[in-house]
């Protein structure tokens, strides 16, 4: 299992979020608070949108699989770099030597000339089971680009399938009805290859513009007998967010400031703060959805029945 | 406050009825008065709980904090009635600032004295078991009560399918309920006596089984799959809670005798253990290993029911 951590708004210095707060995201790494069980030490990846970057429209990437707690690079980088829009990603993998720990493996994946980046939390059970029936529904220019071993990046490749342009920029609406294709696509995979166990989907999409996630699992509540994921899927794959004007320190804690209209959503696995009075939990079997608009972040919610 | 005044207020705070004399009077004494004068913050939401206050005169309301700098109340204690308990035994924080609405005389009782009162396996313990139960159950139904006013217009009729019509199953293999957090605490005997004093069904996705306002006909709990907690108003809904493995639904009616507060709806497919209306009563009021093991279980649902039903409470208010 993974965390993952999302946003889009006023520029924010990266720090904040990786490091500065008590709950910050690489601090989840090795002490998440909502998953005790389970750690996440196979990786980190980022990307960062920032709009007075050289071509902006491309994201800032970094991946690396030492621990982003001991990685001196990704501080000096954090302090430095302040996006508008922001996916970052530890990642958590079962404690066996199946579990592949490579670069290519790390999140968030964008295939090279794609403008649409996605992060995955969560696994599909009896992956290599279905994996090459999902074949038929991928682009094949882009099954040739997934280049790991993880269920994530055929997710991601299956979402893009989706788009009427893989390699284009979709409207938010069109990134959002892809996913929910992609969702039922793989419904009905699971169900053709028999597979009806619990399986968490939260992905987190972005085109640097916009943000879209879900909070969703297959069969979930099933487990096969001795799993050893069991105790860490028991709860519903959890999923914050914080909405306001912006992400500052005030009175000695971080958090969301009020705006109205909002400028600014967090979205991540869990709170970065162990105050977390200024977060929401996002509804199980749900959809988010983020834009940057004129007249400031438009932000919705949707049921997804996938 | 002389310990014998402190008794006597003890004497008629309703969570402690029938609690006998000798016992009121050791609790006086490990009581500690304080006053609030209105305005005073006692503790802000998502602090660490210290203590539960017993309110002696005055009143609190308690506050939920929600973003956009926000508030809403959702509920007020008089004298008589105690506040913080819920932090207290979960361990989770406070759910709700609290603060004094007007000058306000309260006893304070630390986290070790109010888990000795129930930690015992007299009868008071479990009376006072109960009696929480009891207590968690209105909250719970004022709470909801907030949620659908939101939602207007009032809970459809529904009939929720007998007993008899659900399809009945094998029991689970023990060692997969075992690994539930629900059940990790228990003693491993005491665990199968409940596990075996119920039936087990399986149910498809879609199937209503509990109705708003109706009496629930039973005690369910989720083995495998999820059962949605709402409430529907015409075509408008919202998603109270997620019993997925390992919680329960369907026993607010049982414990204070009222109709259901909302409806349960099953999401996925599910198995479900069962008790019906009878063995539930048999089992809520027996003072042994078992009721001690089954009494925990709601508790804790209960708890988690509370700290649920606030999240969509807190999602309307940011929106408004």
């Amino acid at each position: 299992m993974c965390r993952i951590l999302a946003y889009l708004g006023e520029p924010l210095l990266a720090r904040h979020v990786l490091f500065d707060t008590d709950n910050s995201l690489v601090r989840q790494s090795y002490s998440p608070r909502m998953m005790n069980t389970f750690l996440n030490l196979a990786g980190f990846g980022m990307k960062a949108w920032d709009p007075t970057s050289l071509r902006p429209e491309e994201p800032f990437t970094y991946r690396a699989t030492t621990l982003p707690t001991f990685d001196r690079n990704l501080r000096y980088m954090a302090a430095k770099i302040a996006p508008t829009c922001l996916l970052a990603h530890v990642r958590g993998v079962t404690y066996s030597g199946e579990s592949v720990v490579a670069e290519t493996n790390l999140h968030p994946f964008q295939f090279p000339g794609t403008r649409v980046t996605l992060m995955h939390n969560g696994h599909l059970r009896r992956f290599a089971t279905m994996r090459y029936a999902l074949v038929e529904h991928v682009d094949p220019a882009l099954a040739q680009r997934i280049e790991g071993t993880t269920d994530s990046e055929w997710i991601y490749a299956l979402i893009l399938s989706q788009l009427a342009d893989p390699y284009g920029v979709p409207e938010t609406r069109e990134l959002a009805d892809a996913t929910a294709a992609a969702l039922r696509i793989l419904r009905r995979v699971r169900a053709d290859h028999g597979i009806d166990t619990s399986s968490p989907v939260n992905v987190c999409l972005s085109t640097g513009r916009s943000l879209v996630a879900t909070r969703f699992s297959f069969d979930y509540g099933w487990y096969p007998p001795e799993d050893e994921m069991l105790e860490t899927d028991l709860p519903f794959v959890s999923l914050w967010y914080a909405i306001g004007g912006e992400y500052a320190e005030q009175d000695g804690g971080w958090g969301m400031t009020a705006g109205d209209p909002p400028r600014s959503v967090l979205i991540a696995s869990e709170p970065l703060t162990t105050d977390s009075t200024s977060w929401l939990e996002v509804p199980e079997y749900s959809m988010l959805t983020a834009e940057l608009g004129p007249g400031g972040l438009e932000f919705e919610t949707r049921d997804l029945d996938a | 406050m002389p310990d014998a005044d402190v008794a006597a207020f003890l004497a008629t705070v309703p969570l402690l009825e029938g609690r006998a004399e000798p016992d009121l009077a050791d609790l006086a004494r490990v009581m500690r008065p304080r006053t609030a004068a209105a305005g005073d913050v006692l503790w802000h939401q998502g602090e660490e709980a210290r203590e539960v206050l017993f309110v002696v005169e005055g009143a609190l309301t308690a506050t939920l904090q929600v973003p956009g700098e926000r508030t809403v109340e959702i509920g007020r204690a008089g004298p008589g009635q105690i506040v913080g308990e819920i932090g207290l035994l979960d361990g989770r924080g406070h759910t709700m600032r609290v603060q004094a609405a007007e000058p306000t005389t309260l006893l304070a009782l630390g986290r070790l004295d109010f888990e000795a009162m129930l930690r015992g396996r007299n009868p008071a313990a479990f009376a006072l078991k109960r009696r929480l139960a009891a207590l968690f159950t209105t909250r719970l139904r004022t709470q909801l009560r907030l949620l659908a006013g939101t939602l207007g217009g009032d809970a459809a009729a529904a009939e929720a399918p007998a007993l008899a019509d659900l399809e009945q199953c094998r029991p689970p293999d023990s060692r997969y309920m075992r690994r539930m957090a629900t059940f990790h605490d228990f003693d491993p005997l005491a665990l199968w006596g409940f596990l075996t004093s119920g039936t087990y069904v399986r149910c498809p996705p879609g199937r209503t089984l509990v109705a708003e306002g109706t009496p629930s006909p039973a005690y369910f709990l989720t083995v495998n799959g999820a059962v949605e907690r709402v409430l529907v108003r015409g075509d408008r809904r919202i998603r109270v809670g997620l019993a997925g493995p390992g919680k329960a639904f369907g026993y607010e009616g049982l414990i204070d005798g009222l109709p259901s507060p909302l409806a349960a709806v099953a999401r996925e497919r599910s198995v479900l253990l069962v008790l019906p209306r009878e063995h539930f009563d048999e089992l809520f009021h027996k003072e042994d290993a078992v009721a001690r093991v089954f009494l925990e279980a709601i508790q804790r649902d209960l708890l988690a029911s509370l700290r649920h039903t606030l999240r969509p409470a807190a999602r309307l208010a940011a929106s408004v």
